[in-house]
């Protein structure tokens, strides 16, 4: 095929030329490329320092020699949610090559900059090759075994004088779901409720205001189904950013379906230049703007009245506060005209079906849950929950923030949304297999302070943690203060920035303060590096999850395994092995440890992940992953050609083992592998039989209220033997429908072992506590959904605000509308005060927005992800933004002096906070607003830090955190932080 | 290539201006990216033909936000084309031209037949300039002609290897020699500016044709006759010009953008030709052309015949100057 | 024969840089050396649009008609390559491209530049067909082992398109017709003397 130009003379031939290609420049590899330009001289020199008995050469360039055998990988990527499958090529044990993974459903080949880069994540010259500390304010390299010893050691001294409580197990979206679920058992091994991780900070409050309003905290549809939506909205999403390959999904359907793709944003992204319509508003007033909507739905008479009186509950209580919201009203609060809403609105409501798209431009804010609940109340409204083409969809951040919340890496949770009661632990004692008064033995008893009652340990079990935003209050805080035994002491991390947070001034002085602060992860993050610790600072290195076996679940709650392209790198090892070696040195591994297979890691025992998986399909009911075996997940990952593009389900044509299923059988997937639930592609999708994969509205909140059901009129799933709503199943229902004889004498014996052998409390033992999977199997044989069929609730009454009302920000550019709409009133949640009401009326009686008349919001940039080292630290994506800036509309330029590209200060509203960033002059955001994206550290108030990081560790690119400007701000369900609204000043550098 | 440069000034002003007419209106209704996208056939409107199409980048290079720049082509034809021809013209028809002159003319004799008596013409000083200026031009100019040329000339007969380390050879020979040549030029300036301020014997000289077409003309001429100063200041003039311009082809990026560079190279490449010609010339007169005029940069003294038939002032000058020393030596004190 | 293009539907990039890390990834292309690139026209204004851009293996190309060692040549598929041996890194290539494809390791004195890289469309240089001579002058050789580019082939949205000029100006005319819309098939004017008409 291929003619070249071969009848010339090869011009290799001949020493003259090799001279001569000695003389204008030699073709440069790239290491020496890099070690020419001064790049990877640190890097370079921290690799000649290693043992050579533990480390693999990193020499590996991208050759593929063809006359050697090749090795291919599937893995899922790293970065975001959306799952994209990773094809790697190895060869002698190196990555050597990634191809396209034409057979994902997902992504069929497709990459973003991160994920088409994640090849040299495990080539990276600046990840953390050895465990390290700090001495004396040099860091140290240190063996495995004298980490895991000292650390073990502090801890169990921190335990001995301060309390369980007072270490905190920072977790994170990067972990598998078996290394998630491992850590949050680890947490209640210790005995804490202190664990969290990015959910936090990314959608705890969609996962609250969603699970309040249907049932779950998830995605109710996938990215492939948004192909069917007519009418999209996106609100605080930049998915052209943040989901590069969901647009591929969303463009294709924009395209075949005509469909209207409306973006609501501050900021015009790269997102809303592929609209149909932008609609830009002020930061902070989403409430308002889709109330703006909704009141012309409901003038109009375009709501779904069948939809709200057969599934929604509460619906005219939400009319009438919505009333407020007119035209006028939206406008002066929020700068969108009424006749924008109205065009909006309608095609929402008419040009059906109609998704709606939010990330943290909705979550994260002082009003998070509620605007969470104002989108959802918008979507059930017009009726577009639970069928193709409709739905929240919502779009997580990390690769497995949504397994790691499901696997209750939360201050408030056990694995699987079971929450923090006696019954949740009962449960997962069962499930575990010890004792329940093991893990009473481990908590800490709270004495009696700050005017509250003493809390025996038991009690303390069930008293949610401290959030991830607030744990640095929690060190420095009076510890009185502190709802727990003392002050936080301890912080150990695994994979999770410390930039990414408000208040980092604040954030530095926390660490600086702590007995012990432990960073587990491939790259040296913030919180190895922002502060000025010189003592018991440790870093571990561990490998990233191309380097370790574990399935990971995407936005759509498909579950993908993805399997170990390389060994570890270096000495870095997996989260599996450091868990148990910190386990064993804490003295309680054989406990935890017993119910897996154990096998010979790098430096140790490791558990398989296969057989952590098992554990979880044995007790994780409640959410459905119990059907998702190891085997069920590879044969998925083996034969992902087979499932449809927009219905995700393998097509009658698959072979046997995959037949029927949804693509990586997104939970729910009822039952025991064995009952092969194909899982659930679409939640509370009445149109389909709860065995293929349908459902209705989870009634979690009672069974009536105010006199009305909370149970489905009128609607019920595709096959239902009971044509009406009904409440959870249980035993007891079992034998008034008569259907407990449909269960097995072997699930028959589980559900009495379940009810400790109790009769009576056998009638009590629900679809979510049976561990037999009994009760799901007979529910989904009579066409029932195990968790039963009720309404959605418009009026959430146990939130702060059951139906959400506007609230400014605390740092308001608006201080004239804080009087009728302020913050939520103080209080204290989570073990912590939130002042934001005397915070707000600070800055209103200062006159804060005088002083800072620029509105700040972050966000994100394609190249990077959440804190950003790993990314920073990739040369491929690092080239492509190498400053840190802020964006500013020209106007604002203008009237500073400041020119594209030129140096600027940013001050911000608190602490006298100040950042130096480049000047980025664009119409992206209006006058008045400024953007900056949030991935950047290793530069803090003007000073350089790169020599705070082990040496030839530092990430390539670094830069001022926005999260030193951002300001104080938590929602009062969450904690989430407030990161979209603040208030600035921006002068020429 | 200045028409160049203005309508690519325009063009700037054309994006400028078509970003103002497709700048939202955030006060009217409706905002619809997708139905105001900018589409190539209207921007290749609004910019006329050879605009260039740029935009932001993230990259450093902000260079590389250019991304369609149609007027390049019109470089590449020009230099591909146009110079490759004039330059093949101008040093092949020089010589052409000089080899037909030798044919009718033959060698310029020394009309006297050489006197045997030597007079000091250009002292060691003068001839290392010279020496240095003639090398490194020469150098220069075949190797910056094979840039032009060498790929239809000598590329067919060395084959690729070869004409490519000879190429890349040249290419450093050419970075590194321009210094030694700037600085000779500019020392040949100093030396010998005095002596090339043109004045009316130069009319005379060239009216007479510089007594070159007939044989026994001899008009009279100082030091340099206006042949000479011609020379001489096309290769100042020619020189800064190669300089300049030489100078901004070697820092590319930092001292030009791509227009300057494209402008600069036009510019060096014509001087070359137009320098090179003449100094084919410059070289046959000085050699082959005529009896005893190399000797002036050979040994530095010239035969006082030769020097009495082309700078007749000049000997007279030299004369009554050596007359005035060696009648004040003969003069003694008293 | 093939002939061998790139088309960009602006209505699908979205500016993800996925095109260029995968041809970093692809080729171990050094830092500063951009063989593609993705340009934002009317950046944060309704109607922006990225175009992701590299060497588009143009008709008649100018960067061979400007080389002073002929080092360019073309292939059956009508792939401009170049060969690294023969280039002096002279840069007149860059000054001839309409689309800044050449790209230069800054080496050596005066500013002056190392041997010239660009786009292959993956698919090497004179050396034998995937040898490992072949892939550190000019990064791996796909096409010869019967694969596109990977740039176009990562294309997180399949905005990139690359394969033979009328096939791919076809996918691009059927989607222009079924959404109604099209930027323009950007360089395709410059580079083959027409664009896709629709």
């Amino acid at each position: 095929m291929l003619v070249k130009r071969r009848t010339r003379e090869a011009a290799t031939s001949g020493r003259l030329s090799q001279m001569a290609a000695g003389v204008a420049a030699r073709p440069l590899d790239r290491r020496s490329f890099l070690r020419a330009s001064g790049l990877a001289v640190g890097g370079l020199a921290a690799i000649g320092t290693i043992g050579a008995g533990l480390t693999r050469r990193v020499e590996a360039a991208g050759f593929i020699d063809m006359s050697q055998p090749i090795e291919v990988k599937t893995n899922i990527c790293t970065h975001c949610s959306v799952g994209c499958t990773v094809k790697a090529e190895v060869q002698n044990g190196v990555w050597v090559g990634q191809e396209p993974a034409w057979h994902s459903p997902i992504n069929r080949g497709t990459h973003c900059a991160k994920g088409a880069s994640v090849r040299e994540l495990v080539h990276g010259d600046r990840r953390i090759k050895y465990p390290m500390k700090k001495v004396g304010g040099q860091w140290q390299r240190i063996t495995w075994e004298q980490a895991i010893d000292e650390i073990g050691a502090k801890m169990l001294d921190i335990r001995e004088n301060s309390g369980a409580d007072s270490v905190y197990l920072l977790g994170s979206a990067k972990f598998s779901n078996e290394g998630a679920y491992l850590f949050r058992k680890f947490a209640a091994f210790w005995g804490t409720n202190n664990v969290d991780h990015q959910a936090r900070i990314c959608h705890s409050t969609t996962v609250a205001g969603v699970a309040n309003t249907w049932g779950y905290g998830a995605q109710t549809n996938s990215y492939n189904d948004i192909r069917n939506a007519k009418t999209v909205i996106f609100m605080g999403s930049n998915a052209a950013e943040a989901h590069p390959v969901s647009m591929q999904h969303i463009l294709e359907g924009k395209e075949t379906q005509n469909a209207n793709v409306i973006v609501l944003d501050p900021r015009f992204t790269r997102t809303a230049a592929h609209a149909t319509e932008y609609i830009r508003f002020r930061p902070g007033t989403d409430i308002p703007v889709v109330y703006g909507m909704l009141w012309h739905i409901f003038e109009n008479g375009w709501e779904d009245r069948e939809y709200i009186a057969q599934r929604v509950w509460g619906m005219d209580q939400v009319r009438e506060v919505v009333k407020h919201y007119t035209p006028d009203v939206v406008e002066d609060i929020s700068g969108v005209d009424g006749e924008t809403l109205k065009r909006a609105a309608q095609q929402f409501a008419q040009e059906r079906p109609s998704t709606f798209i939010w990330c943290m431009g909705g979550t994260q804010h002082t009003v998070g849950t509620a605007n969470v609940r104002a989108y959802n109340i918008l979507l059930l409204a017009t009726g577009n929950v639970g069928h193709e083409g409709t739905g929240a969809n919502i779009f997580r951040g990390h690769c497995n923030v949504q397994g790691a919340t499901d696997f209750g890496l939360d201050v408030g949770n056990l694995p699987c949304y079971y929450g923090l009661g006696e019954g949740a632990w009962r449960h997962w004692s069962r499930v575990w297999d010890v004792p329940y008064d093991y893990f009473v033995d481990r908590f800490d008893a709270v004495p009696a302070k700050g005017g509250r009652d003493a809390r025996t340990p038991e009690q303390n079990m069930g008293i949610p943690g401290i959030t991830s935003t607030r744990w640095f209050d929690a060190v420095t805080i009076d510890a009185d203060e502190v709802d727990q035994r003392d002050n936080i002491k301890a912080m150990v991390v695994f994979g999770h920035g410390g930039n990414t947070v408000p208040r980092m001034i604040d954030a530095q002085r926390g660490m600086n303060e702590l007995d012990l602060l432990v960073v587990a992860d491939p790259h040296p993050t913030t919180f190895a590096a922002l502060h000025s610790r010189t003592d018991n600072t440790y870093l571990l290195p561990i490998c990233t999850q191309f380097e370790c076996s574990g399935s990971r679940t995407a936005s759509n709650r498909s579950i993908q395994w993805g399997e170990k392209v390389v060994e570890p790198i270096f000495e870095s090892d997996n989260d599996y092995a450091v868990i148990h070696a910190l386990s064993q040195r804490l003295g309680f591994a054989d406990e935890m440890f017993k119910n897996y297979e154990m096998v010979d890691g790098k430096f140790g025992m490791e558990p398989t992940p296969e057989s952590i998986l098992r554990e979880i399909n044995r007790g994780a009911w409640s959410v459905g992953y119990t059907g998702q075996s190891p085997e069920r997940l590879k044969a998925h990952m083996r034969y992902q050609e087979h499932f449809d593009l927009v219905t995700l389900r393998a097509k009658p044509d698959a072979p046997e083992e995959v037949q029927g299923d949804y693509y990586g059988l997104p939970w729910p997937c009822w039952g025991t592998a064995e009952l092969r639930h194909p899982g659930t592609h679409i939640l509370y999708n009445t149109n389909l039989h709860p065995m293929e994969g349908g459902g209705a509205f989870r009634p979690r909140f009672g069974l009536e209220r105010d006199g009305e059901t909370l149970l489905a009129e009128g609607s019920w799933p595709v096959g239902s033997e009971i044509e009406d709503g009904y409440p959870q199943f249980t035993y007891g229902m079992l034998k008034e429908l008569g259907w407990d004889t449909d269960l097995t004498p072997q699930e028959l014996a589980t559900i009495r072992r379940v009810a400790g052998g109790d009769e009576e409390a056998m009638d009590g033992v629900s679809w979510s506590l049976d561990l037999s999977g009994g009760i799901q199997r007979v529910a989904l044989q009579h066409g029932c959904v195990p968790y039963g069929n009720g309404k959605a609730r418009a009026v959430a009454w146990s939130l702060p605000d059951p139906i959400p009302v506007h609230r400014e920000p605390i740092y308001t550019s608006r201080p004239d509308l804080v009087a009728q709409y302020p913050t939520n009133p103080d209080r204290r949640q989570q073990r912590m005060p939130n002042i934001g009401e005397v915070v707000q009326q600070d800055v209103v009686d200062r006159g804060v927005a005088t002083e800072f008349p620029i509105i700040l919001t972050s966000g994100r940039l394609v190249e990077y992800e959440g804190g950003g080292e790993e990314t920073r630290s990739n040369p491929w994506l690092a080239e492509l933004k190498q400053d840190m800036f802020v964006e500013i509309n020209p106007a604002d330029a203008a009237a500073r002096g400041i020119v594209d590209g030129g140096w600027v200060w940013v001050t911000g509203a608190e602490g006298g906070s100040r950042a130096r960033v480049k000047a980025l002059v664009t119409e992206r955001v209006n006058p008045g607003l400024a953007f900056m994206p949030f991935h950047f550290a290793g530069w803090f108030q003007g000073a350089d830090q790169r020599g705070n990081y082990p040496e030839g560790t530092d990430p390539i690119v670094l830069g001022e955190s926005v999260n030193v400007i951002t300001t104080y701000g938590y929602d009062p369900v969450t904690g989430m932080h407030e990161g979209k609204v603040t208030l600035c000043q921006i002068a020429a550098a | 290539m200045t028409r160049t440069l203005l309508s690519r000034l325009a063009a700037a002003f054309a994006v400028v201006a078509l970003a103002a007419l497709l700048a939202p209106m955030y006060a009217e209704a409706q905002v619809n990216p997708t139905q105001s996208s900018v589409n190539e056939d209207a921007m290749f409107q609004a910019l006329g033909t050879s605009g260039t199409v740029s935009g932001r980048v993230t990259i450093p290079d902000q260079a590389s936000g250019n991304l369609i720049v149609p007027d390049n082509k019109a470089w590449a034809v020009l230099q591909g084309q146009t110079l490759h021809t004039l330059s093949i013209v101008a040093v092949v028809g020089m010589v052409v031209l000089l080899a037909l002159f030798y044919m009718i003319r033959g060698k310029i004799r020394i009309d006297g037949g050489p006197s045997g008596r030597r007079i000091l013409r250009f002292n060691a000083v003068e001839r290392f300039a010279h020496w240095t200026l003639a090398s490194t031009f020469i150098i220069l100019a075949l190797t910056g002609l094979n840039l032009i040329i060498g790929k239809s000339v000598i590329l067919p007969i060395v084959g690729e290897s070869a004409f490519g380390t000879l190429s890349a050879w040249g290419k450093v020979a050419h970075n590194f020699l321009a210094w030694p040549f700037m600085a000779s030029l500019v020392l040949i300036f100093l030396l010998w500016v005095i002596h090339n301020v043109p004045n009316r014997l130069d009319w005379q000289w060239i009216k007479a044709g510089g007594g070159i077409l007939k044989k026994g003309v001899h008009p009279p001429a100082r030091k340099f006759n206006a042949g000479q100063k011609l020379i001489f200041w096309s290769v100042i003039i020619g020189g800064a010009l190669l300089s300049w311009t030489g100078i901004m082809l070697l820092f590319p990026g930092e001292v030009a953008t791509a227009a300057d560079w494209q402008f600069y190279q036009v510019i060096h490449a014509l001087v070359a030709a137009a320098l090179s010609a003449l100094v084919i010339a410059h070289i046959y007169i000085g050699s082959v052309g005529m009896e005893g005029a190399f000797d002036a940069m050979g040994s530095g003294e010239v035969d006082e015949n030769w020097a009495k038939e082309h700078h007749s002032l000049w000997v007279e000058e030299v004369k009554s100057t050596q007359a005035r020393n060696t009648a004040q030596v003969q003069t003694p004190a008293e | 024969m093939a002939r061998m293009k790139f088309l960009c539907d602006a209505d699908r990039c979205i500016e993800c840089q996925a095109c260029v890390t995968a041809c970093k990834n692809e080729h171990e292309v050094p830092w500063g050396i951009n063989r593609r690139r993705v340009v934002t026209i009317n950046d944060g204004l309704p109607g922006e649009r990225s175009v992701s851009m590299a060497c588009m293996h143009c008709d008649d190309a100018p960067c061979a008609a400007v080389c002073p060692v002929d080092c360019f040549y073309t292939t059956a598929d009508a792939v401009v390559l170049h060969n690294k041996d023969t280039c002096i890194g002279c840069g007149y290539c860059s000054y001839a491209c309409p689309f800044g494809a050449p790209q230069f390791p800054r080496t050596a004195n005066f500013g002056t530049r190392g041997k010239m890289d660009k786009c292959t469309y993956c698919s090497g240089g004179p050396e034998a067909d995937m040898s490992h001579a072949e892939y550190v002058k000019y990064g791996s050789n796909r096409l010869a082992e019967g694969k596109l580019p990977l740039c176009a082939e990562m294309c997180s949205t399949k905005s990139l398109l690359a394969g033979d000029g009328e096939i791919i100006a076809e996918i691009y005319r059927e989607r222009v017709v079924t959404r109604g819309y099209g930027s323009g098939a950007w360089g395709w004017r410059t580079a083959y003397g027409e664009t896709v008409t629709v």
